[in-house]
C-alpha cells in the first residue's frame, strides 16, 4: 500500500495540533508525473488563463507526511496534485472494497475517435480547471474539474485569499461519487422521475458526508469542545447531529457554500413530515437529494446512539470517553457508507426512485448480515425513510421484509452455462430471451446487456458470498397512441401522435449456484413508465427537449443559487 | 390644472432595434404630460445610422415640446439604458434627454443607493456620495462577469464554437455596467429619484392626474421569500456569489493571473491537447451559462407598471420573467387587474420567458382572433437574430410566442418598420372624462 498526506476536509479545517491532515492508504501502483496512474491522470490545466503546467512529480513519495503548516499545503502545488490524487484514489477504493470488484468509468475513451467505446479506463483530474465557483464531473471532457475562487476573508498572502475545491475532501469525494455511480450506472443521468433527477447529487453527498467520518481525527476535531468524557445527555442521537454534525456542517459551509449550497447544515435540519417527498418544493433535484441525504445521516445518527447506550452502564448514567464516542462513530459510518455502496447492486440500471434505493440497501445488508438485531441499521433505515414519506417497495415474498423477494415463477436453466453467465453478456442475453416471459420483460423491445459483474464479499459467518449480477436495458421507440397497447398510460394533455423513447431495465442477481436470486427492475412496459412519462410531460421535457451537455455543472450551479426553473410558464 | 384626467395616450414604439424606448403621451384638454419608459439598444435596427440614438433623443425632445415628465428605467442593461448615456462634449443622447428636465426618475429598488448588498426591500432615505459608490459596487460582480465574458470571447476564440462566442459577447456587452447612463439617471438636475417594488407608490400619479399607476413588480427579497420559502436563504448570499464569481472569473480571464507562474509548460504535449482544447469549450460554455443566469436575474429586477384610466389598461413589464412576476400573479385582486389589459409592452423583446403563458398571457381576456375596438394591442421592440438560437427553441423573438401575437392581437412589431422608420405610434382613447 501507499500512504499519501492529505488533508482530512480542507485547509480551514483544524484542531490543537494544526490543520487536520490525514493519511490515505491506497494500492501501490506505479505512477507517472501527474500523478498519472491506472485509474486517474492529474492534468493541470487551466482554462481561464490557457494555461498548462508541468506535472507535479513526488516520485509516488509523500514529501508532507510531517508538514502542520497549512500555508506550506496551500502554496504547494505539488501537493494540490497530491491531496487530489489521493482522495480521489481514496474515494474509488473504498467503492471497489465496498463491492468486491473493480468499479469502471462511464468515459468515451480518449480523443481517439472514441476508440474504447464507452470504456475508458482513466479518468482525467484538472486541479485548478478555471477561475470560478464551481466543480464537476463530466462524461463527455472525460475528467473531474474543480475550480478556484477567491476567498470570503480576504488575508495574507495571494493564494491563502483563493478558495481551491481540489483541496476540499467533501468536493473530491462528491465529484469522484457522481464518476463513480456514472460507471456503474451511466443511464441514471438520462431524464426520468424526479427521484432519479435527484439520486446523482444526493447520493453523492450522502457519501461525502459519511466518508468524512473515516478517520477519527476527523470526527474529533467536528466536536472540539467536548470534554474528554461524554455524558450520557450528550449522547442522544439528537445531541450528537447539534454537536458532531453541525460542527462538521459549520466547518464545511463556511466557504463552499458558493460550489453547491450547504448539503448537511440544510439536510439535518429538515423537520421529519411524510408530505415533503410529494410536495411542490421537493420537486428541485437539488432539494430533493436533501431528503435521501436527511434519512441516510438520521439513521446513522441512530445507529450511533445505540451503539453507545452499552457503553454507559447498566445504569445508563456512566459518561463515555471521548475517543470511544469517536471510534464507535467512525464504525457506524463505515457500516452505513457499505450499505449504501452495495445497494448500488441491488438497485434497477434505469428509472431508480427512492423507494428502489431503499429496498435496495436493506437487500444488500440483509444478504450479508441476515440478523440485524444487535445495532438496527436497517430498523433505523426503515423508519428514518418513512419519516420522509419514503417506504420500501412492497414485495410479496421476500426473506424480510423491505427486501426483495425472489422471482415468483419458474425459470429455465437448461439452456445456460453458468461459468459463462458470470461473465459472458452474449450468455446472459441469451438467459433473459429464454426466460423472457417469466421475467415479464416486453419482448419485442431493443434489449442489450450493458454489464455482467461477479462480486465476493464476505458475510458475517466469515464465508464468501459470491453473487453474479446482470444488468439489462430496453429501449422502445413508438408514439404516444400506442402505449396502451403495453399497457403504459399516456399522460393528460399529450399529443396522441407525440414520438417517445421508452427506456426500461433491470438487475438479475444470481447466487453462488447460478440461480436466479433477485429480479430487481422490470421492461418497457411497467407501471413506472406510466409515472416516468408523467413526470417528464410535467416538467415540460418533450416541449423544450434540449442537450444538457453537463448536467452536473448546472445542477451545482442550481443548487448554489437555488435556481428555480418554471417549464410550464415558456414559450 | 383644468382637468383632471387625460382623454387619450400616445404611445410611440422607437426603433431602437434590440432595445426598448416608449414615449407615453397623456393628452389632457390644454397640455400633453410624457413619460418616457426606457430608452437604449444593443444593436441598432439593420440599416439604421450609427446615431440612431440620438435622432431618437432628438424626435423625443421635439415631441415633448422640451419638457419631459417622468423616466422609468426599468432595469439597468444596456439596451434598456444605454440611450441615457451622456459623452464629453454634451452632444449624447442622454445629455439630449437630461435637457428635458423630468420631475422624477423612477428605478426598481435594487437600483437605490440605499440598498446595500443584501439588502431585503427598499429605503427611501436621501443619497450620500458614500451610499452611491455601494450602490455602484452592489452590482459590480455582476458587472466583472460580464466584462470577463466579453473578454472571453475574444480570448477564447480560438477553442469555443462561434455560436457561445457571439452570445458571449452580446450578452456579456448588454450586462456590462453603463456607467455613464446609471450616473446620468442618478443626477438628473430637479428630478426627485424614486425606488419601487411591489406595492409602493409610483409617485407618477400626482405627474398624471387621473392615471393609477400600480407597480407590481420587482417584489423586495422579504416578498419574494413569502412565496418562495425554499429560496429565502440564498437571497442573502445572492449578491456575495455574483461579488466572488466575479473577482474569481476576472481574475483569471481579464487579467490573466496565473497561480503558479514559475510552473508553466514550455509547450502542450500531444496526449494532452485534446483535453486541453475540450477544457478550453468547457469554460466557454461556463462562462454563458453564467451569464444567461446573471442576465435573467438582472432583468428580474424590472420594474413592472401598470397604468390605469378608467377600464383601460396598459402593461409595461420590462424585461420581468416569472420569477419578478410571481409575487403579482400570486394575488387575485392583481390577476383580476391584469385580466382586463387594454395594451401589452411584450416582456424581453419576446424571449420564452418573459410573458408568463399561463399565469399571465392565458388570462388577458380581449385576446381575440378578430379585428375590434377591444382587441389587445401588443407593443414588440426587439431585433432578429441576436439572442438565442432556434436550434435550441431559444430564439429572440421565440416564434411560438410571436405566432400567437399576430394571431390574436393588433401587434406593433418594429420588425416590420420600413427602413428610416423612426417610430410607430398607438393611440388608446379614454373616452369621456367622468365627472
Amino acid at each position: 500500500m501507499r500512504r499519501l498526506t492529505v488533508l482530512g476536509q480542507d485547509p480551514g479545517f483544524s484542531d490543537r495540533r494544526g490543520v487536520v491532515t490525514v493519511q490515505v492508504e491506497i494500492p501501490r501502483e506505479r505512477l507517472a508525473p501527474g500523478p498519472h496512474g491506472a485509474r486517474f491522470h492529474v492534468v493541470d490545466c487551466d482554462a481561464s488563463t490557457q494555461t498548462l503546467y508541468e506535472p507535479a512529480n513526488a516520485n509516488g513519495e509523500d514529501p508532507f507526511a510531517d508538514v502542520t503548516d497549512v500555508q506550506r499545503l496551500v502554496d504547494s502545488r505539488l501537493f494540490h496534485a497530491q491531496n487530489v490524487y489521493g482522495t480521489a484514489m481514496e474515494t474509488l477504493c473504498r467503492y471497489e472494497r465496498g463491492l468486491g470488484r473493480r468499479v469502471p468509468w462511464s468515459i468515451p475513451g480518449g480523443s481517439l475517435e472514441r476508440a474504447a467505446n464507452g470504456r475508458g479506463h482513466v479518468l482525467k483530474i484538472a486541479p485548478h480547471a478555471f477561475s470560478e465557483a464551481n466543480a464537476y464531473y463530466s462524461r463527455r471532457d472525460e475528467g473531474v474539474l474543480f475550480g478556484y475562487f477567491p476567498s470570503r476573508a480576504a488575508s495574507g498572502s495571494k493564494r491563502s485569499q483563493t478558495v481551491f475545491t481540489c483541496l476540499s475532501h467533501d468536493v473530491i469525494a462528491h465529484e469522484t461519487t457522481h464518476a463513480v455511480l456514472d460507471g456503474l450506472r451511466p443511464r441514471y443521468t438520462d431524464p426520468s422521475s424526479d427521484d432519479q433527477a435527484a439520486f446523482h447529487e444526493g447520493f453523492a453527498d450522502v457519501f461525502a458526508l459519511l466518508s468524512a467520518f473515516r478517520h477519527t481525527r476527523v470526527v474529533s476535531a467536528a466536536f472540539p469542545d467536548t470534554p474528554r468524557s461524554i455524558p450520557p445527555r450528550a449522547l442522544t442521537a439528537e445531541s450528537l447531529r447539534r454537536s458532531a454534525l453541525t460542527g462538521l456542517a459549520e466547518q464545511l459551509g463556511a466557504e463552499l457554500g458558493s460550489i453547491r449550497g450547504d448539503p448537511l447544515r440544510s439536510s439535518v435540519q429538515i423537520q421529519p413530515s411524510a408530505t415533503l417527498y410529494t410536495s411542490a418544493e421537493y420537486m428541485e433535484p437539488h432539494k430533493r437529494g436533501e431528503l435521501l441525504v436527511a434519512a441516510v445521516m438520521n439513521a446513522f445518527l441512530a445507529v450511533w446512539a445505540k451503539r453507545l447506550r452499552p457503553l454507559q452502564g447498566e445504569s445508563g448514567k456512566q459518561s463515555v470517553a471521548r475517543a470511544r464516542v469517536v471510534e464507535e462513530g467512525a464504525a457506524a459510518a463505515d457500516h452505513v457508507l457499505t450499505m449504501a455502496i452495495r445497494a448500488l447492486d441491488y438497485a434497477p440500471p434505469v428509472n431508480i426512485d427512492f423507494h428502489d434505493y431503499l429496498t435496495a440497501l436493506l437487500t444488500a445488508d440483509h444478504e450479508c448480515y441476515p440478523d440485524d438485531s444487535k445495532y438496527a441499521y436497517r430498523q433505523a433505515l426503515v423508519e428514518w425513510f418513512g419519516k420522509y414519506g419514503i417506504e420500501p417497495v412492497r414485495e410479496h415474498h421476500s426473506p424480510e421484509p423491505g427486501t426483495w423477494s425472489a422471482p415468483e415463477r419458474p425459470l429455465s436453466y437448461r439452456r445456460s452455462h453458468f461459468h459463462s453467465l458470470t461473465h459472458d453478456p452474449d450468455e446472459a442475453f441469451h438467459f433473459i430471451w429464454e426466460n423472457r416471459e417469466a421475467l415479464g420483460i416486453y419482448p419485442d423491445a431493443f434489449t442489450y446487456v450493458p454489464a455482467v459483474n461477479r462480486s465476493v464479499k464476505v458475510d458475517v459467518d466469515g464465508f464468501a458470498v459470491q453473487e453474479t449480477f446482470i444488468q439489462y436495458v430496453q429501449i422502445l421507440g413508438l408514439e404516444a397512441r400506442e402505449l396502451r397497447k403495453i399497457g403504459v398510460r399516456a399522460p393528460n394533455g399529450m399529443p396522441r401522435t407525440q414520438a417517445l423513447t421508452l427506456h426500461g431495465g433491470g438487475v438479475l442477481v444470481f447466487d453462488e449456484f447460478g440461480r436466479l436470486k433477485f429480479h430487481v427492475g422490470s421492461g418497457v412496459n411497467s407501471r413506472k413508465q406510466t409515472d416516468r412519462l408523467e413526470s417528464l410531460w410535467a416538467h415540460g421535457f418533450f416541449r423544450h427537449e434540449r442537450q444538457t451537455q453537463r448536467r452536473f455543472a448546472e445542477l451545482h450551479r442550481a443548487r448554489a443559487m437555488a435556481n428555480t426553473r418554471f417549464r410550464e410558464e415558456r414559450w | 390644472m383644468a382637468t383632471k384626467k387625460p382623454t387619450s395616450v400616445t404611445i410611440r414604439t422607437y426603433a431602437v432595434g434590440f432595445g426598448d424606448c416608449f414615449l407615453l403621451s397623456f393628452k389632457y384638454p390644454n397640455e400633453a404630460r410624457h413619460v418616457l419608459i426606457d430608452f437604449g439598444s444593443t444593436a441598432v435596427p439593420k440599416g439604421a445610422p450609427a446615431n440612431q440614438l440620438q435622432r431618437i433623443a432628438q424626435d423625443i425632445a421635439t415631441t415633448t415640446g422640451g419638457k419631459l415628465h417622468a423616466i422609468v428605467a426599468t432595469h439597468r442593461h444596456a439596451d434598456h439604458i444605454s440611450g441615457f448615456a451622456t459623452n464629453a462634449t454634451g452632444s449624447g443622447p442622454g445629455d439630449i434627454i437630461r435637457g428635458l428636465k423630468p420631475d422624477v426618475v423612477l428605478q426598481p429598488w435594487t437600483e437605490d443607493p440605499k440598498a446595500q448588498r443584501d439588502a431585503r426591500k427598499a429605503t427611501r432615505t436621501a443619497q450620500s456620495g458614500a451610499a452611491k459608490l455601494r450602490a455602484l459596487a452592489a452590482l459590480e460582480g455582476m458587472h466583472e462577469v460580464a466584462r470577463a465574458a466579453e473578454a472571453a470571447a475574444t480570448d477564447l476564440r480560438e477553442v469555443v464554437s462561434k455560436s457561445v462566442s457571439e452570445q458571449l459577447s452580446f450578452i456579456g456587452e448588454d450586462n456590462v455596467k453603463n456607467l455613464s447612463a446609471v450616473r446620468n439617471l442618478m443626477s438628473m438636475p430637479g428630478a426627485e429619484r424614486l425606488y419601487v417594488n411591489f406595492g409602493s407608490k409610483s409617485g407618477l400619479e400626482r405627474l398624471l392626474p387621473g392615471v393609477k399607476v400600480h407597480v407590481l413588480g420587482p417584489p423586495t427579497l422579504e416578498q419574494s421569500a413569502t412565496i418562495k420559502k425554499q429560496r429565502a436563504r440564498d437571497e442573502v448570499e445572492f449578491w456575495q456569489f455574483w461579488q466572488r464569481q466575479g473577482v474569481a472569473v476576472s481574475s483569471g480571464v481579464s487579467h490573466g493571473q496565473r497561480l503558479f507562474p514559475r510552473d508553466v509548460a514550455a509547450e502542450t504535449p500531444p496526449h494532452l491537447r485534446w483535453f486541453r482544447q475540450r477544457l478550453g469549450e468547457v469554460y466557454g460554455d461556463e462562462l454563458l451559462q453564467l451569464v444567461t443566469i446573471l442576465d435573467s436575474a438582472m432583468n428580474n429586477t424590472s420594474v413592472i407598471l401598470l397604468f390605469e384610466v378608467g377600464t383601460k389598461r396598459l402593461l409595461f413589464p420590462g424585461d420581468a420573467q416569472l420569477e419578478n412576476w410571481e409575487y403579482a400573479l400570486a394575488r387575485p385582486e392583481v390577476r383580476k387587474l391584469l385580466a382586463g389589459t387594454t395594451l401589452y409592452k411584450v416582456g424581453h423583446h419576446g424571449s420564452l420567458n418573459a410573458t408568463p403563458k399561463t399565469k399571465l398571457w392565458e388570462i388577458f381576456k380581449n385576446k381575440s382572433r378578430t379585428k375590434s375596438s377591444r382587441r389587445l394591442l401588443t407593443l414588440l421592440s426587439t431585433r432578429e437574430d441576436k439572442h438565442g438560437h432556434a436550434s435550441d427553441h431559444t430564439e429572440v423573438p421565440r416564434s411560438t410566442l410571436l405566432k400567437e401575437l399576430k394571431s390574436k392581437t393588433s401587434l406593433t412589431n418594429t420588425l416590420d418598420y420600413k427602413a428610416g422608420e423612426l417610430c410607430r405610434e398607438t393611440l388608446v382613447k379614454f373616452g369621456e372624462p367622468v365627472q
